[in-house]
């Protein structure tokens, strides 16, 4: 069974992570992806490990290779006038182009929307840069890490007491390119109803703050910024991630009501504790949190974090360890949904890699290839899309077209 | 023809996460009509989540509440009633869409089963939102947003380096529902697309929050499945710098070089001190090597700028700085203001807030906020008229406890 997207073809000038993530989701989803990549500027992400070995391979990073997959390669240069006209050809028989240069650059390629529409006139094309087309900040340069402090997101996150805190991995970047896959498919929509593309200017600084709507309620409702308060939240107790038995070895548990927190002290032993009347109402757990953690943590630190997830989970508490990546790899429930993809990769062989979040019962998103080496379609998409002869391909390659 | 890209589509919407509420409201910020259904007496339990004007609790005035619905119609239910489940499946009957995000028993105990709700609408495309799927061995385990993040691994990446005392941090605020969320949003708009173009009739979308925090950990998996290499706080970081520091007058910055290029740029910035030009400096992947030695001396001369003025500094080089924001400083900021991000909503019980805008901007078809979200049971007379219930019909449910 094919994707929803099944015939519809995207010209991808995307780089980085971001721009990569959105057209991830069309392939998913059953698109051609058609990514125009040259030796001349690697997309950065080739450039940054990890490699099997260590040893630095644009072919061969795992990075480039999780949010690449299913996707086709050429090489392309931008920068000659006859490699802007074959991305030209390119998009003529696309249904949808994505980039995500700083504001404007595109257009100073000579690719931009205005540019791309005269050879695609219904087409459907999304800039993804870091701060949108308009404003007085619209040239600044950034990336996914930075939308992190950017958004607000790291002066709301961090340890109580502390300097504001990042979050680990630059949320910008898949956030963004969710929400812009979304918008694309959206404006598909309407172009199969209608006749008419469109041009879809996203700001990633935007779509950051999209997330963190209550933050900006809070701050207006209450005049104050939010303060940074570790894993505690205003509405649950406890709510925290409880140093265990082990190196390095952490549970995470939450109690969303008083019964919670009774059925909590029988795990650990410590029946007692829910008649304390110093813990008895959310009110009053939350107005000794230090006392209330060491508690916990008195039993924790003898458990093993997933002997008391069980044991936690057989009670009916939220509970589960914060897996680390090997964890994450192993953990018996992803693996039971198939979502691991293994696809045979012409140089890092068959490696393990995340795969789709949902499924679909009718038209089944599917990784259907690895990601593709540098230019690895180049006779798919330059002899049999565009119906170059080999001397044609052979001359451009010479003149630095193809490269 | 339709103005708004989703206009004429129907969804109903029962969110009690805010995973399928985000969903929803990102459906409905482009044109969609979305019914969303409450359970009489305490309603969506964001209700009670605040934050709150002046910190008063108020289910009609929660923050969180009021962002994630947006432009939705509200109407009460009680769908574990039969006379509620029956008015609930003639919603379903028109209607284009059904988004949920109860857990698998609970969806099982309300009759929320696409082999249930299939026949009642061969066209509706259901979309289940679970914490961990709809099957497996934890598919039943009770979960938190904080779990969930555990459970995908982003909880472990979070927190600060040289600091194994303290525990693995959550980023702040409901950010596992939100990513399913848009998950959510993308796979069902998929679906309608399919839809559109006659590939397939309704379909049921099954979603696991857990495999939605799984897929974007950025380099994290393929670390661990390339090079058996155990991920660290704060992500692995392979090149520098990447990092927040301390200015002058108190505010931080976030320093980020990703193209060796920006780096020496930066070093130009900083007037050439010696140690920029140091063997252990030479370029990212060494300077990541080496960066508790290394960043004493960035953070000696960022500590010697205010951080607007090395921000603006910075960015005039191409350099991509960042300021470390805070909600104030982002609903001050000039560039989103020439944007027009922040809008004015009016609600009113709650009063007059700015909220977040549009992530991505359609050029042929507005992202608009129509209505605020709605009081409890707002719409519920309107709406269930339109399948045949009066006046005295809608009395008469009252008392009995079904609206």
């Amino acid at each position: 069974m094919a994707g929803p997207l099944a015939g519809i073809r995207v010209a991808d000038f995307t780089w980085v992570w971001a721009g990569p993530m959105c057209t991830m989701q069309l392939a998913h989803m059953g698109a051609e992806v058609i990514r125009m990549e040259t030796t001349g500027r690697i997309c950065t992400v080739r450039m940054l490990p990890p490699w099997p070995g260590g040893a630095p391979n644009p072919n061969a990073s795992g990075y480039f290779n999780q949010y690449n997959q299913g996707k086709r390669s050429v090489l392309l240069n931008l920068q000659t006038e006859e490699g802007r006209d074959l991305a030209k050809q390119i998009v003529a028989k696309s249904d949808i182009a994505v980039e995500n240069f700083a504001s404007g650059i595109i257009d100073k390629l000579g690719l931009g929307y205005e540019d791309l529409r005269k050879v695609k006139a219904d087409l459907v094309m999304i800039s993804m840069s870091g701060y949108g087309r308009i404003g007085p900040e619209s040239a600044y340069v950034s990336y996914g890490p930075a939308q992190v402090p950017m958004s607000g997101l790291s002066t709301l996150t961090g340890y109580k007491d502390w300097h504001p805190m990042h979050v680990g991995m630059s949320y910008g970047d898949p956030n963004a390119g969710l929400h812009a896959a979304f918008a694309v498919i959206a404006a598909l929509f309407h172009r199969d109803c209608t006749g008419k593309g469109q041009y879809i200017d996203m700001s990633q600084w935007d779509s950051s703050m999209s997330v963190l709507g209550e933050a900006f309620l809070q701050y207006q409702m209450t005049g104050s910024q939010p303060e940074r308060n570790g894993n505690r939240v205003p509405h649950m107790s406890p709510h925290g991630v409880f140093m265990a038995a082990g190196d390095d070895a952490w549970i995470s548990i939450a109690c969303r009501s008083d019964d919670e927190w009774r059925r909590l002290t029988e795990v650990m032993g410590r029946p007692e504790l829910a008649d304390d009347a110093r813990y008895r109402t959310l009110a009053d757990r939350r107005a000794i949190e230090d006392d209330l953690e060491m508690a916990i943590m008195e039993w924790t630190l003898a458990q093993d974090p997933f002997d008391a997830m069980e044991a936690l989970q057989a009670a009916g508490i939220p509970a589960y360890p914060p897996l680390r990546n090997r964890e994450v790899l192993d953990n018996p429930q992803l693996a039971d949904r198939d979502f691991w993809v293994e696809k045979e990769h012409p140089v890092v062989g068959t490696r393990r890699h995340a795969g789709i979040p949902y499924r679909m019962s009718e038209t089944p998103a599917e990784v259907r290839s690895a990601a593709p080496i540098m230019g690895g379609d180049n006779a798919y998409v330059l002899n049999e899309l565009l119906g170059l002869s080999e001397a044609e391909v052979t001359a451009l390659t010479e003149r630095g077209v193809i490269k | 023809m339709p103005e708004r890209a989703l206009e004429g589509i129907t969804v109903v919407e029962c969110g009690i996460t805010g995973a399928a509420s985000y969903a929803a409201k990102l459906i409905a910020d482009l044109g969609a009509d979305v019914i969303k259904v409450e359970a009489p007496g305490e309603g969506d339990p964001a209700r009670a989540l605040g934050p709150y004007p002046k910190d008063k609790p108020n289910p009609e005035a929660s923050g969180t509440y009021l962002y994630l619905n947006t432009n939705k119609r509200g109407v009460t239910l009680d769908i574990s009633q039969t006379k509620g489940r029956d008015l609930f499946d003639k919603l379903l009957a028109t209607a284009d869409v059904l988004i949920h995000d109860f857990a698998p028993k609970q969806a099982t105990a309300l009759g929320l089963t696409y082999e249930r709700i299939h026949p009642l609408n061969a066209n509706l495309i259901m979309t289940s939102i679970f914490p961990f799927g709809a099957e497996g061995p934890h598919a039943d385990y009770e979960a938190t947003d904080l779990t969930l993040l555990s459970a995908g691994g982003w909880t472990w990446l979070n927190g600060w380096p040289g600091h194994p005392e303290m525990p693995p941090l959550k980023p702040y605020g409901y950010q596992a529902a939100y990513q399913a969320g848009v998950n959510g949003a993308l796979s069902t708009m998929g679906a309608l697309y399919g839809r559109q173009r006659g590939m397939v009739a309704g379909q049921h979308i099954e979603i696991s929050v857990q495999a939605c925090i799984a897929s974007i950990l950025e380099s994290s998996l393929p670390t661990w499945s390339y090079m058996d290499i155990t991920a660290v706080r704060w992500g692995q970081r392979p090149i520098h710098p990447i990092d927040m520091f301390e200015c002058k007058d108190g505010e931080w910055i976030f320093v980020l070089c990703i193209e060796e290029h920006q780096w020496q740029r930066l070093v130009e910035l900083m007037d050439t001190p010696e140690w920029a030009t140091w063997e252990v400096a030479a370029n990212r992947f060494v300077r990541a090597s080496n960066w508790d030695a290394l960043r004493p001396f960035m953070a000696e001369w960022v500590a010697t700028w205010n951080a607007a003025d090395l921000y603006r500094a910075a960015q005039e080089k191409r350099i991509p700085f960042a300021p470390v924001s805070t909600m104030g400083s982002l609903l001050d900021s000039e560039h989103l203001k020439a944007r027009g991000y922040f809008l004015e909503v009016a609600h009113p019980e709650a009063g007059t807030y700015r909220y977040p805008g549009a992530p991505y901007r359609l050029g042929g078809t507005p992202w608009e906020i129509r209505s605020p979200a709605p009081t409890l049971g707002q719409h519920t007379a309107e709406v269930l008229s339109t399948i045949g219930v009066s006046e005295s019909d809608l009395a008469s449910l009252k008392s009995e406890g079904v609206v």
